[in-house]
């Protein structure tokens, strides 16, 4: 197992707060965890592809195949799950 | 010499460097030349070496690409379009689908990715082409067209909508229900098999469906033509490179008015328009190409900035070359020519300049505003 700070535990806490600090630098606004990204029109694109990048360098992971799918980027809390989901998989 | 493209980059040159011309006039790339590269893994040469890549990183990928875009901006567009299936396989597939697709594409098969449609260019949200899940089949229905690489493709990747969203197929060219038309007369890349592909309630089994699902079909889109666009701009800055080196040494050797034409300074004007045109193209395309590589999030707008500098560049850099050599590049086959056909698609290919600067504008309103 790898021992860069990518693999150290994170908690929901540590990856919500990254989260929500990428959205607000990228929007300059303040974001709810539950907030429906798309729906609201905050993420284009473009930054949706950004923040699949985003999440697989701040938190060492790869999200490919079924797991790229809409419902796990909607929202803050959505991806958190994601994360947390995936990081403990690769540690298995 | 020691880069890890090296190996890669001679065996290019070696097949193409005194062919390409005659490529470019017949509009045809010899079968043995497309499989050759196919197997050494060269057409898509970041596709990791546990499925029979090479595991090049985007850099050195883009400098692999830039070498053959010296060479044959057709033989380029097939690396483009295959390094592309071979990313939307390993971004979007399962890791059976990985394995069995992309062993494939380093195994001799070639793929075209199919985005445009009849009423669906730049307006993607237009598409027609429909994907439907039919208990263990996906059925494939609707039209594209411009295909590259569609008419020597042994695997077409499909981008459809799905369930209300989009998905990506990987449909077999011999499928019963494909039918390929090759674009006759292409206006540039004439060699690189530029089809229009129809597909008539083609019916696979529903393994072919990358991933098995659905995602917004801009999203989609973006991920899978952000290698594409890398690409391109890659082989624009090789292009430059070939109108470079092409004027440089016609304007040292050609004497008018009784000295060098690089004596003259309009001329010199041209020669430094075109080394700007290269290095900022290279210099656009590193550093989209290293975002890729440290999973950079700005990525998607580094690569739509490198694919519009890089393809402006070489559209105006090989009208400049052109100008310079005057007759002596006025004939079909010519590199200069030849670039000047091929830089023109570029600008209309992988995001037209339009469609690039409604990104790169709303990137200036985020950052800048």
């Amino acid at each position: 197992m790898s021992t860069t700070t990518n693999r150290e535990p994170v908690t929901a806490d540590a990856v919500r707060a990254d989260l929500l600090a990428f959205l607000e630098q990228r929007t300059k606004q303040a974001v709810d965890p539950d907030l429906d990204l798309f729906a609201s029109g905050l993420v284009s694109s473009m930054f949706a592809m950004e923040l699949v990048v985003h999440l697989e360098s701040a938190f060492g992971l790869t999200i490919g195949g079924p797991d790229l799918k809409l419902d796990h980027f909607r929202t803050v809390t959505a991806m958190t799950a994601l994360v947390l989901r995936l990081r403990e998989t690769a540690d298995g | 010499m020691a880069e890890p493209y090296a190996e890669a980059a001679a065996l290019a040159t070696g097949l193409a460097a005194d062919a390409a011309a005659g490529w470019d006039l017949a509009g045809e790339l010899p079968r043995a030349v497309l499989r050759e590269l196919g197997v050494k893994g060269v057409l898509c040469a970041q596709v990791p070496p546990d499925h029979g890549g090479l595991g090049l990183s985007s850099v050195d990928n883009g400098e692999l690409t830039a070498h053959v875009g010296t060479l044959c901006g057709s033989l380029r567009s097939v690396l483009t379009s295959q390094g592309m299936a071979a990313w939307a396989v390993q971004r979007l597939g399962t890791a059976r689908q990985r394995a069995a697709h992309l062993t494939a594409l380093t195994g001799g098969a070639l793929a075209g990715v199919a985005f445009s449609e009849p009423g669906a260019g730049s307006d993607l949200a237009a598409m027609e082409t429909t994907l439907t899940v039919e208990g263990d089949e996906v059925v494939v229905d609707g039209a594209k067209v411009w295909v590259t690489v569609g008419a020597y493709a042994d695997l077409l990747v499909v981008i459809g909508k799905l369930a209300g969203q989009a998905g990506c197929v990987v449909v077999p060219a011999d499928a019963p229900g494909v039918r390929v038309t090759r674009v006759p007369d292409p206006l540039g890349c004439r060699a690189a098999g530029h089809a229009d592909v129809r597909f008539d309630r083609v019916r696979l089994p529903a393994d072919a469906l990358l991933g098995g699902t659905a995602l917004p079909l801009g999203m989609l889109v973006t991920t899978v033509l952000t290698y594409g666009r890398i690409s391109v701009a890659w082989g624009c800055a090789g292009m430059l490179r070939t109108c470079l080196a092409e004027a440089a040494r016609h304007v040292s050797a050609r004497r008018q008015g009784g000295v060098a034409l690089s004596e003259h300074q309009l001329v010199r004007r041209h020669l430094a328009g075109l080394y700007v045109a290269e290095r900022s193209a290279t210099l656009a395309c590193a550093r989209a190409s290293r975002c890729w590589d440290e999973g950079d999030p700005d990525l998607g707008g580094a690569a739509v900035l490198a694919k519009h500098v890089a393809a402006t560049g070489a559209a105006a850099g090989a009208a400049t070359a052109v100008q310079l050599l005057g007759s002596a590049g006025a004939r079909d086959g010519h590199p200069v020519a030849r670039a000047y056909r091929d830089a023109k698609l570029m600008e209309i290919i992988e995001g037209s300049n339009e469609i690039s600067e409604l990104v790169l504008a709303e990137e200036a309103l985020r950052t800048w505003a």
